[in-house]
């Protein structure tokens, strides 16, 4: 994965590098293109110059040759020889390489030539003026690096803007990432996203707010829905209890409606467990149960302890406690009350017959394990309804709830199954 | 003995009359805030069943319309709010008791006993019946003037016995009798037998008559 910024980046560099290389030759002819024509220009100047000088000064013929004997071999740029033609000949322009005709100078370099002919005392003279240019491979060289040195400049400020540009411009869409990323819908709490001049950005913020709104009050929704439910229960369901009591007062009952009404006793305490556990969970999930204080934790679990005994001993479990360190937890009494008990609970009603309970701390951690035969659904284990079946007491909500209760202290809840153990670790 | 039982609910209202009267006990019943305040304004009771809920207004209301006019009457609040904040506040207003919904009728019959007894002989609070003698604020129990050692959930067991007379009681209300909101969480309530055959034992030695009835299938009965 490349970051956005980088790919019209890379897209822009290709392209700067194209055009740059293609700038190069047509530089070089721009360039090439003044130089001749520049040259022929200062050319054409000192032709004119020479044929005008000869005119004026109106030497002899024989003193002309000695001069042009001296002329062209002290001044080789320009020749003025004596030519066969009969007649005059257009000026024609040349472009030649040799070696310079000063002496002392053995490199080959490129000269532009006039070829021209002039009449000094009606006679013809042929003259050459040739000047240095620069060669091709030279001026070709000079551009190339100097283009090759923009473009190492234009390189480096893509990336210098880039960064800058990034920094700034995706500073409230990195906003809006970090609140996303922090958001909590069970927290039910809104995200409010810091205003940004950028359209795109604002209309990305104001559809997330408008979703993220949404969803919150679908699930308050949701929630108060569970929790209105399990109280509108709450009062048929006394009445029905209240009914079965009154039943079971009657004296003409028979052993066999009685034996009925036993039966039906059972459902109807699963229920009621599981409408006094639903609404528990709404109350942890409304941030009831505020007040905090200062706990021992081996105190709640030697309290709890006892008050199951009945429960143990009628199972024949053995309990093992190495509660030997101190832990001290800093939250709401009722809650770890709840936490503890339902993790006890657990513990004796999945446990089996003459099983084990074990319960120890060290460091910051509880575990409280209980013999049990196949390993459970990590998964699935901590939602609401995921282990509960027809068959046993519990109500499916036990371990939600304690999930909730350490979600409300940040603490972490671990399961594993290990030597027939099923062992659930809070971390404190 | 006169009680009074606010609830708007009509037929829990008149299975705790139904279930109460038969303990002796003279019910009245208020069905809204209304009439409840009525009531008592104008009577005294021994004790008053009073849930929070009502048409009319809160059942803390009425606890602070008896703390104005100084009455002494108990009253146990009866609530299907299970918020301890409303626990808390209510027994800080003056309620003697509290007891969640559902609830089984021996249990509230039991708490009902204790607290009339607790009302009225605030010196000798003593239950007699027969031979057995319990003594509510030493926590011991005599049969024929033999103390007995009683563990303090038989004793428990005894004084949900002795509240419920020729009453049948279920299993599922002794194991909550015993073991408190904890016994929702099971549905093996094994242990109570252990906890009764032991009771039932320690008072046939102490010379006891056998009032304690085994109803197969449900639960005891304490036949006097």
């Amino acid at each position: 994965m490349s970051k956005l910024l980088n790919k019209p980046f890379k897209a822009f560099t290709i392209y700067a590098l194209i055009i740059l290389a293609c700038s190069i030759p047509v530089y070089y002819w721009v360039v090439d293109f003044i130089w001749m024509n520049e040259l022929d220009e200062h050319n054409q100047i000192i032709k004119e110059g020479i044929e005008n000088s000869f005119k004026k000064s109106q030497i002899e013929e024989t003193e002309l040759n000695s001069i042009l004997k001296n002329w062209n071999k002290l001044q080789p740029g320009s020749t003025l020889t004596p030519s066969n033609l009969s007649a005059t000949k257009a000026d024609s322009t040349y472009t030649v390489e040799h070696i310079s005709a000063y002496p002392g100078d053995e490199t080959i370099d490129r000269f532009r030539g006039l070829s021209s002919y002039i009449s000094i005392n009606g006679k013809l003279y042929h003259l050459q003026v040739e000047t240095n240019v620069e060669e091709t491979a030279e001026t070709m060289l000079a551009i190339t690096v100097v283009t090759l040195l923009f473009f190492v400049l234009l390189v480096i400020g893509f990336i210098v803007l880039n960064k800058q540009i990034a920094k700034k411009i995706w500073q409230p869409f990195r906003n809006t990432l970090e609140k996303l990323k922090s958001f909590d819908l069970t927290a039910r709490q809104t995200v409010l996203f810091d205003k940004t001049d950028i359209e795109e950005f604002e209309e990305l913020n104001q559809s997330l707010q408008k979703l993220i709104d949404k969803n919150i009050s679908v699930y308050t929704q949701q929630k108060t829905f569970i929790e209105n439910a399990s109280h509108e229960l709450q009062t048929p369901l006394a009445v029905l209890k209240s009914k079965m009591n009154l039943l079971l007062q009657n004296k003409d009952i028979t052993s066999e409606q009685s034996e009925i009404l036993s039966a039906v006793e059972l459902p109807v305490a699963r229920i009621t467990r599981i409408n006094k556990n639903l609404l528990l969970l709404a109350k942890i999930e409304n941030s009831q149960f505020a007040e905090v204080e200062n706990i021992e934790l081996t105190e709640v679990v030697n309290e709890t302890n006892e008050l199951l005994n009945d429960y143990i001993t009628a199972k024949q479990i053995t309990v093992v406690k190495s509660l030997s360190q101190k832990l001290s937890v800093v939250c709401n009494k009722t809650l770890l009350e709840i936490l503890i008990n339902n993790l006890l609970i657990n513990a004796i009603v999945h446990n089996t017959r003459e099983g084990v309970i074990q319960v120890e701390f060290s460091g910051r951690t509880l575990t409280v394990s209980n013999t049990g035969k196949t390993a459970l659904n990590n998964e699935k284990l901590f939602e609401r309804f995921a282990v509960s079946s027809s068959q046993t007491a519990s109500s499916g909500l036990g371990l939600a709830i304690i999930k909730e209760i350490c979600n409300r202290y940040g603490w972490q809840i671990q399961y594993a199954f290990q030597n027939n153990l099923h062992s659930f670790t809070v971390t404190f | 003995m006169k009680i009074l039982i606010v609830e708007d609910e009509k037929e829990l209202v008149e299975d705790i009359a139904k279930y109460l009267s038969g303990e002796n006990y003279l019910c009245e019943v208020a069905t809204t805030y209304e009439q409840a305040a009525e009531k008592i304004w104008v009577y005294d009771y021994d004790c008053i069943l009073l849930d929070l809920m009502l048409p009319g207004g809160s059942g803390l209301q009425l606890l602070e319309l008896l703390k104005k006019q100084n009455k002494q009457d108990g009253v146990i609040i009866i609530s299907a709010q299970n918020s301890v904040e409303d626990k808390v506040k209510g027994l800080q207003m003056g309620a003697d008791d509290y007891l969640e919904k559902p609830f089984h009728h021996s249990e509230l019959a039991a708490r009902v006993h204790s607290l009339i007894r607790r009302k009225q002989f605030n010196s000798s609070n003593i239950i007699q019946q027969n031979e057995i003698m319990i003594d509510l604020l030493g926590k011991n129990v005599k049969v024929n003037d033999v103390e007995l050692s009683l563990t303090k959930k038989e004793f428990e067991l005894l004084l949900l016995f002795t509240g419920n007379k020729n009453r049948v009681i279920s299993k599922a209300a002794i194991a909550e009798h015993i073991s408190g909101d904890i016994a929702d969480m099971f549905d093996n309530y094994d242990f109570v037998y252990a906890h009764v055959k032991n009771l039932k034992k320690k008072l046939a030695e102490a010379g006891c008559d056998n009032y304690l009835k085994t109803i197969y299938g449900t639960g005891y009965k304490w036949e006097i």
